[in-house]
């Protein structure tokens, strides 16, 4: 890793882990790495691709998601991956990921996800349980925790799993079935803030988490294990449909609009 | 001779089915026009109408003259419009149109054969052949028009007013249509946009287009996915744009000065209607300009064009995807409700040879950013090449990656800046129409071009010495576009469809030209060649 001395997180951030998983999920996928691209927004897990070898538009907060679906609709070819923070994708890009969901391109979105907005210094996210203390929240947050794997099955997402950081060889294989998956692919990843979110700690989520086997055999039934939090909290893929229909890009990179159609839209619509 | 004619009535009337229909017919006969609307923004009811001026020389422009016909739909047409027909002018009143519909009703069982038939009772107007209709045209439309022609005789109205069809050619383009199909000759393969007036028809034009044309169109959830999908989709290697009105565009903010950063081409169309806010939705106005020059945070070059007529906007919008392509700066084009609506004939085709993105092939020491004399770096895309492609928003190095050394920071600040002297080397000349020796100039920009270049000719014709400078490029704006114009030395007044000359203040800015007396105008409408010359001579005299 050529960048390792220049990485801007804090030591025991849980951004390493999901890094390392990562960049061993993309190694073992065995993709050519120059058909690989990463998006992503701002905040410290949107640095990500800094620190991988790939392709990468590191765009604007909230934003991974647009940048990715204009990506894969005309370069059908290209692996799209979407990588940033809850605050990213489940705030400022809240509309972007209940319309990307919508509309099923073949691309996976990696939430790291402390729970907390990290880079501007402790502020409640979409995703801090209710009653936490944060910054702005000195008397505590008062807004209930937005479940991203309860929104994304609600929406019809085809493949939804959770992971946890530390549980780095099920996060990496969990990352390469998303990404071979044909369709939208979330999963959201528990990563712990050393810094900031001294609740969600290892520990804390280390106590909790528990696989599940297999995904759950309709939505409903993810639905029901999704919103398990609190004492018991599930990681694996959660739901998952091979049916649902995959929105294919468009055929136009490398095929130019030619003078002959020209002409005929000149002749059929302005004669 | 000319045939001015106007007709109004309720949204749901059929009024645009009847400009459809007409203007076709016009074109097709090798009539020469100019039609515009104006309108409301609602589904049915309220007071629309539309203004088609037929002539037999090149029209472009509301003559703002008494009109020669009015054709009324409904009552509160007539109590607004028949006061402005000229004294010997046609009035179809309300009675009248329902004669007509009884006709549709009788002769085809099909109320919705009206409009047809009134295309024909203005082509009988006109006194175009009947005969000559027969040749092209299905036998289903020529018997509405045969009807038109016999309501017409009825009335006694069959040659009133005499105008001899005198196109050769005849291609007929809204203005938005225009810029669609320029921006497929410029090369754009892909458009994102959401739903606003009166930005939407282009987005219709690239839809329909793409069932044919290697081009896709994808509607985004809001504005700011619009433009942050079309930077991808340019990242990826393919010419993108977006198009919007004000409070569109207002959204689009941040990934204009996302564009700035990361220097991806893009071209933005902003089709201005009277704000602030949702303002008038469906009526004109040129009041974005200086939101367009300032949008986004930061400092980095831009260009702005703002074509005033069909040909130009057709190679006006073609030539912003090389531009920005060739510069990696966000290219925008203003235009406006009235361009948009205004059907126009042009009469040679435009040149047809489609532009493409060159894709050069770069090995693995690609560097995105590499500092160049110019301020230009190689431009590659993902997937060509051993090049890996590294896109920051953040200050980056050379290589794409996140810095905040400070030494570097100021480099890849002049770099980015240092595009704009490239693009100042390169703007398009401004047109000068009238008397180059008048001591009295008048200057516009986008829309207002050929109604100030009428206005010009006919106060010459009556010896008013006048001239006229249309900018269809107002930024960047580089002394030697007007060298030849004797700006310094002459009484510069400027038009504009905006309350605060928008325009004239750039132009004391970027060229230190002091503006004598401006025409503005903002009550949602355009303006017409009458009441250009109106308030020249109010102001010669003044």
């Amino acid at each position: 890793m050529a960048h390792a001395k220049d990485i801007a997180w804090c030591p025991g951030c849980g951004n390493f882990p999901i890094r390392a998983a990562l960049e061993g999920a993309l190694k073992e996928l065995a993709l050519p790495t120059e058909k690989v691209v990463l998006t992503s927004g701002i905040g410290q897990g949107a640095k990500m691709p800094h620190y991988l070898d790939a392709h990468f538009f590191n765009g604007l907060h909230g934003r991974s998601v647009p940048l990715a679906a204009g990506i894969k609709i005309v370069r059908p070819d290209l692996t799209v991956i979407a990588v940033s923070g809850d605050g990213c994708m489940y705030g400022e890009g809240g509309n972007h990921f209940v319309h990307a969901i919508r509309k099923n391109l073949d691309i996976t979105i990696l939430t790291t996800d402390n729970q907390i907005f990290a880079l501007t210094k402790g502020q409640s996210s979409p995703t801090t349980d209710a009653g936490v203390r944060n910054a702005f929240d000195p008397q505590g947050n008062p807004h209930r925790p937005l479940n991203p794997l309860s929104l994304a099955i609600a929406l019809g997402a085809p493949f939804v799993a959770r992971c946890f950081a530390r549980e780095k060889d099920h996060l990496k294989e969990t990352i390469k079935e998303a990404v071979r998956f044909k369709g939208t692919a979330l999963i959201d990843i528990l990563q712990p803030c050393v810094s900031f979110n001294k609740i969600n700690t290892y520990q804390w989520y280390g106590e909790r988490v528990f696989k599940v086997s297999s995904p759950a055999a309709d939505r409903f039934e993810a639905m029901k294990t999704a919103e398990l939090w609190g004492d018991r909290i599930a990681i694996g893929i959660i739901y998952r449909n091979d049916g649902a229909e995959v929105r294919e890009g468009a055929d136009v990179f490398r095929r130019p609009v030619s003078r002959e159609s020209m002409e005929q839209l000149l002749q059929e619509v302005h004669a | 001779m000319e045939c001015n004619v106007k007709f109004g009535g309720e949204a749901g009337h059929g009024l645009l089915t009847l400009e459809l229909e007409l203007t076709e017919r016009l074109s097709r006969i090798g009539c020469r026009f100019f039609a515009t609307k104006n309108y409301m923004s609602r589904i049915r009811g309220g007071h629309n109408f539309h203004m088609v001026r037929i002539a037999e020389g090149p029209v472009h422009a509301l003559s703002g003259d008494p009109w020669d016909v009015v054709i009324a739909f409904d009552e509160e047409s007539e109590r607004r419009h028949r006061a402005t027909l000229q004294g010997k002018g046609i009035f179809i009143s309300k009675d009248g149109i329902q004669e007509i519909e009884k006709t549709a009703r009788d002769a085809f069982g099909d109320v919705r054969a009206t409009h047809s038939i009134l295309v024909g009772v203005i082509l009988s107007i006109i006194g175009y052949p009947l005969e000559k209709l027969m040749s092209g045209a299905d036998t289903g439309a020529f018997n509405y028009w045969l009807k038109g022609y016999e309501t017409a005789d009825r009335w006694s109205l069959s040659g009133a007013f005499p105008v001899t069809p005198r196109a050769k050619t005849a291609y007929r383009f809204d203005g938005n249509q225009a810029l669609a199909f320029g921006a497929l000759l410029g090369g754009c393969q892909f458009m994102a946009g959401y739903p606003m007036t009166p930005a939407s028809s282009i987005m219709n034009y690239i839809a329909q287009a793409s069932l044919k044309i290697p081009v896709h169109f994808e509607q985004a959830e809001d504005e700011i996915a619009a433009i942050n999908m079309a930077l991808g989709a340019s990242y990826a290697g393919v010419r993108s744009m977006v198009a919007t009105s004000g409070g569109g565009f207002a959204l689009m903010t941040e990934g204009v000065s996302l564009a700035g950063m990361t220097e991806t081409p893009i071209v933005i169309i902003e089709a201005q209607r009277p704000g602030p806010s949702t303002g008038l939705p469906t009526r004109t106005e040129q009041g974005d300009l200086n939101f367009v020059l300032h949008a986004g945070h930061g400092e980095f070059p831009r260009a702005v064009f703002a074509p005033g007529s069909i040909d130009e906007a057709v190679a006006v919008a073609r030539r912003s995807f090389d531009l920005s392509d060739r510069y990696q700066a966000p290219v925008f084009i203003l235009t406006d409700q009235y361009f948009a609506d205004s059907i126009q004939l042009i009469e040679e085709a435009p040149a047809l040879e489609p532009q493409r993105r060159d894709y050069g092939t770069f090995g693995a020491s690609y560097r995105r950013y590499a500092l160049t004399h110019d301020g230009v770096s190689p431009l590659a895309c993902p997937g060509v090449g051993a090049a890996v492609v590294k896109v920051d928003s953040d200050e980056h190095d050379e290589e794409g990656t996140i810095t905040e050394d400070l030494d570097l920071r100021i480099r890849m600040v002049d770099k980015r800046l240092q595009k704009l002297s490239g693009l100042g080397r390169e703007v398009i000349p401004p047109s000068f129409f009238g008397d180059n020796t008048a001591d009295v100039l008048l200057v516009c920009w986008g829309s207002n071009k050929l109604i100030m270049k009428e206005a010009v000719e006919r106060l010459n014709r009556r010896g008013r010495k006048v001239g006229g400078l249309h900018f269809s490029q107002v930024y960047p704006l580089d002394g030697d576009m007007t060298a030849g114009f004797d700006l310094a030395g002459k009484t510069v007044v400027c038009i504009e469809n905006n309350a605060t000359g928008q325009f004239a203040g750039l132009l004391k800015r970027e060229l230190g030209v002091t503006v004598s007396h401006r025409i503005l105008k903002y009550n949602g409408e355009c303006f017409t060649v009458r009441e250009i010359c109106d308030r020249v001579v109010a102001f010669m005299e003044g």
